[in-house]
């Protein structure tokens, strides 16, 4: 459903020249799997998931995301896809049902199918009470379930989820973290990137680790585990990336 | 290009327009109260000045002992209510009357009449013009008596006369003012009410992480763009329809003060000229709309924008402020000159005096600014360094 091959970007800074951003990135993730982006910040997952979802155009390599290719048919690629990011991304002077109808017609859909969406996602994910209630007005929660019905609302099969816990409290995570299980029972393809390494070895049957923009491995945590002797996700990430983990006093 | 999903990002934006304390307070509350409001206090205080200036003007003062005979005669019979002073002019320095005048001697010995003035105050110009006018008199009559003791007839001072007459249709000095002030203040306040949405549509999206998301929708770049400068045009040109009609509005119903009500007299501004200025204005909301937006698309925050915006706005007010003053008239090659020529193109429609061609030739070029505007708009949107600015 995702296939990554050789994606490269490089970006032109003004004091630093050319910084290759992604290196030559290739993976895959299959319907009803969830694989997670972990990397430094700056590793290159803000990046790999933009260009997935078409905002930005790889320098070089290709990926294909539910059967188009996101350099040739990105509008294709962006109307089977749903975007999700740890900020939310709502607009604060709409309600969520606005926004959802919104969103709905930009992916085209007919008023009709679009009304009986957006009620369905509103009852899926308990918005009745707040559905007319302008979102800046919502708590973190109420808005978090706004995003997320935005994100699903076209019913994409296919999911990119850039740090979506990030800053949230442990209820709203849990939420994500629901919202994210329960799309892969509903066989749809996801792809996140997270900081949180127990969200990622609770959630994924896959994990990719990337590093200074290239791919340091791919596999399940079975596959992680064997690869560096670890048996804890946290201290697999500081083994590939080189880093020890330290005691204080010798820091000291 | 799918109309739809342009119209969609166009409905959208309108909607948060009208949410927006900001917009609304720019787009709407500014041209529809508070300029009219403004140039009503604005004229009660000139007219109020001018009042006290007449009343303090009254006021003068002469040396004790008068020497020139009917000089105090004079003065008095133009209205002057005298001070006999032994300082005259550290009178007028302490602002105790408003001018005074002194005889004397000129360097060459002959007599002189002094005026001491304080020309930083309105009241004691006035009082020198009426002196001046009260000696021109007395300088007749003594001229007149001269020349009737030579039996020289008083006819000699005027072999002719000098009628002026004004061939300018009745009204159209006062029509001239009208437009000249609205084109300036539509010009100003649509390109103002135009920079909150641009911003906010931009650079404010960017910051509160929205544009991302919506460059992740199925939306091509360049509906999304066009949707926005429709937006932004719309708020530009509400501006503008809002404001004629409040200025038109207040000139013709007398809030303007008395004397703007006594120029206006006999003057009908007419719906067709309203409708007219409403055309001519329109290039010019697609070029400020299209141009705002480009701008602040290089902005990362809200504040970030409105720093960038306001240099423009400073830049727009120069060529309409100039536009506006009376007499100035665009000529083929400033009949091209962005801002310049709209207002010009207002003025000239309230006062009538425009052809098809003067019409034809800054509406054509403003319409080429627009479309040029709105490319540029589309191809910075799509540049990725640009929307994505760290």
């Amino acid at each position: 459903m995702i296939r990554v091959e050789g994606l490269t970007k490089v970006f032109q800074d003004k004091k630093r020249g050319a910084v290759r951003a992604l290196d030559q990135v290739s993976f895959e993730v299959k319907p009803g799997e969830i694989v997670g982006i972990l990397g430094p910040n700056g590793a290159g997952k803000t990046t790999a998931l933009r260009l997935l979802a078409t905002v930005l155009k790889p320098t070089q390599g290709t990926a294909v995301v539910a059967g188009y290719d996101i350099v040739r048919e990105p509008e294709m690629v962006r109307s089977r896809i749903g975007f999700l990011s740890g900020d939310m991304g709502l607009y604060g002077r709409l309600t969520p049902r606005e926004i959802l109808a919104f969103f709905g017609r930009l992916s085209g859909m007919e008023p009709a199918a679009l009304k009986r969406r957006s009620d369905e996602v509103v009852s899926m994910l308990g918005m009745a009470a707040y559905a007319d209630t302008r979102t800046d007005k919502l708590s973190t929660g109420m808005r978090q379930r706004a995003a997320i019905g935005r994100t699903i609302v076209h019913d994409p099969p296919v999911l990119i989820l850039d740090e979506p816990s990030y800053g949230l409290d442990v209820p709203t995570a849990r939420l994500i973290e629901n919202f994210i299980l329960e799309a892969r029972r509903g066989g749809k393809c996801i792809l996140f990137s997270t900081h949180v390494m127990e969200e990622a070895e609770y959630l994924c049957d896959r994990i990719v680790v990337i590093h200074e923009g290239k791919v340091r491995i791919t596999g399940t945590m079975e596959d992680l585990r064997a690869a560096t002797g670890k048996t804890r996700l946290r201290e697999i990430f500081l083994d590939l990336l080189n880093i020890r983990e330290e005691p204080m006093e010798a820091k000291a | 290009m799918k109309p739809a999903v342009v119209f969609t990002v166009y409905r959208k934006e309108l909607l948060e327009m009208t949410r927006d304390r900001r917009t609304l307070i720019s787009m709407v509350l500014v041209p529809i109260i508070a300029i009219p409001a403004l140039l009503g206090v604005a004229t009660f205080f000139v007219s109020s000045s001018q009042k006290q200036a007449e009343q303090e003007a009254l006021h003068i003062a002469v040396a004790r002992q008068s020497a020139m005979p009917g000089l105090e005669r004079a003065l008095s019979a133009a209205g002057f209510k005298l001070t006999p002073s032994a300082d005259p002019r550290g009178a007028v320095e302490r602002k105790q009357v408003a001018a005074a005048a002194v005889e004397g001697q000129s360097d060459k010995g002959e007599p002189v009449v002094r005026l001491y003035v304080d020309a930083s105050r309105p009241g004691s110009l006035v009082a020198a013009n009426k002196i001046r006018a009260a000696l021109d008199g007395l300088k007749a009559a003594a001229i007149r008596e001269a020349l009737a003791g030579s039996g020289v007839p008083e006819k000699v001072l005027t072999p002719f006369g000098v009628e002026q007459v004004d061939v300018a249709p009745k009204g159209k000095m006062a029509k001239s003012l009208i437009g000249g002030m609205i084109g300036y203040m539509v010009i100003l306040l649509m390109f103002s009410g135009c920079m909150y949405p641009a911003i906010d549509m931009t650079a404010g999206e960017k910051e509160r992480r929205t544009l991302e998301i919506l460059l992740c929708s199925p939306a091509g770049r360049n509906e999304i763009v066009l949707g926005k400068i429709l937006a932004a045009t719309t708020a530009a040109f509400l501006t503008a329809l809002l404001n004629v009609l409040s200025l038109t509005w207040a000139f013709q119903s007398g809030m303007m003060g008395p004397e703007m009500h006594k120029l206006l007299e006999g003057v009908h501004i007419n719906a067709s000229a309203v409708l007219l200025v409403l055309v001519a204005v329109f290039p010019t909301a697609v070029t400020a709309a299209a141009v705002m937006i480009t701008i602040s698309l290089f902005a990362k925050s809200f504040k970030e924008g409105q720093s960038y915006l306001t240099p423009l706005i400073l830049l727009v007010v120069f060529p309409a402020m100039i536009g506006m003053m009376p007499g100035v008239e665009a000529g083929p090659k400033l009949a091209l000159l962005p801002v310049f020529n709209v207002t010009q193109l207002i003025k000239s429609i309230f006062t009538g005096d425009y052809t098809l061609s003067s019409f034809l030739l800054p509406f054509a070029s403003n319409l080429a600014y627009a479309a040029v505007a709105f490319v540029v708009a589309v191809r910075i949107f799509k540049r990725e360094d640009v929307l994505f600015r760290s």
